[in-house]
């Protein structure tokens, strides 16, 4: 059994995150009991954090538990949930935020109906390349970004969100498909060259293959 | 600077010209939140992103997509329905001509109690058929829901008319409302249609064909969903390529003033594109001799 911290853990082969909010599994995921403690499996399919989690060999990838974290293209919430259960665990009692940023209604009202369950998950309405509407919900520069937006030109897009909300040292986690750039050839080499001269320094470069199609996960810091 | 202020910022900001602007975009210079505003910022959020989802419901253009894209489905299995049923009734009745009264056929199996009433609504000869109550039934229901649907189709494309002589009055009053509509939602909305450069409204809805010419070199294609104006699909061949490239250009004008803002058009400038789509009809006459 390997720990990535308290409430992350693989078991055998598969992922697991402590379940914060008890009996309840959000799309039918597997839970099992542990004493008092309940896990939730993490299906790396459907989520990039938990594909990376199971592929990356360098540490460092999920956030302090209990710290902010700006969430970009949050989708329906499937990997939001999880990293709730690290991050804020039951009733929030470590005191976590995530701020999960997506432009689809159809999303957010998802990640609504998840923060009534869970607090510490703030769903915004927004485009994330319009920082402006994103800014008043962060009081600080946040030690953890994730952006998984799937739209052209996200490099830049996530190399400018960076510089104006990752605070110095924080982990910045960039998930790349190659098809979502105009140019799919060479893609990912483009987008390390971008991320190394904009000032992060690259901790590893994950491909998710064998869970995600043409999908590399940057694990920057800056 | 203004650029990158809020709505709300920006309004402020015109009330109020002395007060300083800050960036909001800088996160560095805030006090750090008690937990009692952490808690309130939390139900703040929660409340705003409920608005704005609510928001969300008052744009017409994925209403209108919803409309148009239903439109399009009940009536593709309208049509297979009633090609399956007529063809089911039709081994019933050999001498009945299937072609040359399809809405008779369904109305006769809906008003009839059996095979026989059919036959004697519709003046033929029936099948010597033993049919037991059973399949009478199901063909009946069958044809129960090809009228309901029939009905709905009507009700759906009135909708889209309303909804389409609103939302594009211009673009409406040129193309029809049907097509405004189907035009919109094939470009993702109102905002994007009205971006779009001419050439490609021209082929909206050919992507199909546009894509094969790209990839392959084949004829690229003359109209996409325009061909459906009467315009075009009404005049001779060699006539509408000029004519659907002409129209899709009036039309790129139309949505532009539907969604700038811009003067409302009248039937004056219809006149003046339809008498656009006789003078192109007279001169390629004149090519032809």
């Amino acid at each position: 059994m390997k720990s990535f911290s308290e409430r992350v853990r693989i078991q055998g082969r598969s992922l697991w995150s402590r379940n914060a909010v008890k009996g309840t599994s959000l799309r039918g995921e597997r839970l099992t009991r542990d004493g008092r403690k309940e896990w939730r499996q993490w299906n790396p399919r459907t989520s990039k954090l938990g594909s990376a989690l199971l592929k990356a060999s360098e540490s460092g990838l999920l956030p302090d538990p209990g710290s902010t974290c700006l969430y970009l293209g949050s989708g329906h919430g499937t990997t939001i949930s999880h990293l709730h259960d690290h991050l804020c665990a039951s009733k929030n009692h470590l005191e976590g935020t995530i701020v999960a940023v997506d432009i689809s209604p159809r999303c957010i009202r998802d990640i609504i109906r998840l923060s009534n369950t869970r607090p510490g998950i703030l769903p915004v309405l927004a485009d994330c390349r319009q920082t402006e509407y994103i800014a008043p919900f962060l009081s600080a520069k946040v030690p953890w970004l994730f952006q998984d937006v799937s739209q052209s030109g996200q490099v830049e897009m996530f190399i400018e969100v960076c510089h104006r909300f990752l605070a110095a040292g924080g982990t910045g986690l960039l998930s790349l498909k190659s098809a979502s750039e105009r140019e799919t050839d060479g893609a990912f080499e483009k987008a390390e060259d971008a991320l190394v001269e904009a000032g992060f320094t690259l901790v590893e470069r994950i491909d998710l293959a064998g869970w995600e199609y043409q999908h590399v996960l940057f694990h920057v810091v800056l | 600077m203004k650029g990158r202020m809020t709505t709300e910022a920006r309004t402020l900001s015109i009330r109020f010209p002395e007060a300083m602007v800050i960036p909001p975009t800088s996160v560095d210079s805030w006090p750090e939140l008690s937990s009692d505003e952490i808690t309130l910022l939390q139900e703040a959020t929660v409340k705003l992103a409920e608005q704005s989802v609510a928001d969300a419901a008052s744009n017409p253009d994925t209403r209108l997509e919803h409309l148009v894209q239903a439109t399009e489905e009940i009536r593709a299995s309208h049509n297979t329905l009633e090609s399956r049923l007529v063809e089911w009734v039709g081994i019933f009745l050999p001498s009945l001509d299937l072609d040359q009264n399809r809405n008779v056929i369904v109305n006769a199996v809906v008003n009839s109690s059996d095979l026989v009433g059919v036959s004697n609504h519709l003046g033929v000869t029936v099948a010597e058929v033993e049919m037991g109550h059973k399949e009478w039934s199901s063909l009946q229901s069958l044809a129960t829901s090809v009228t309901n649907l029939s009905g709905d189709v009507q009700r759906m494309e009135e909708s889209v008319r309303v909804l389409a002589n609103i939302h594009l009055p211009s673009l409406s009053l040129l193309l029809g409302p049907l097509l405004a509509a189907k035009l919109c939602s094939t470009a993702h909305g109102r905002a994007r249609l009205a971006r779009l450069p001419a050439g490609t409204i021209q082929v909206l809805g050919a992507e199909k064909s546009l894509f094969m010419h790209l990839r392959q070199g084949t004829d690229p294609p003359k109209h996409g969903h325009i061909f459906q104006h009467s315009w075009v699909c009404r005049s001779p061949k060699s006539t509408r390529g000029p004519i659907a490239r002409m129209l899709a250009s009036k039309a790129a004008i139309a949505v532009r003033s539907d969604h700038f803002g811009g003067e409302p058009w009248t039937s004056k400038q219809v006149a003046q594109v339809e008498q656009k789509v006789g003078e192109i009809r007279t001169r390629r006459k004149g090519v032809m001799k």
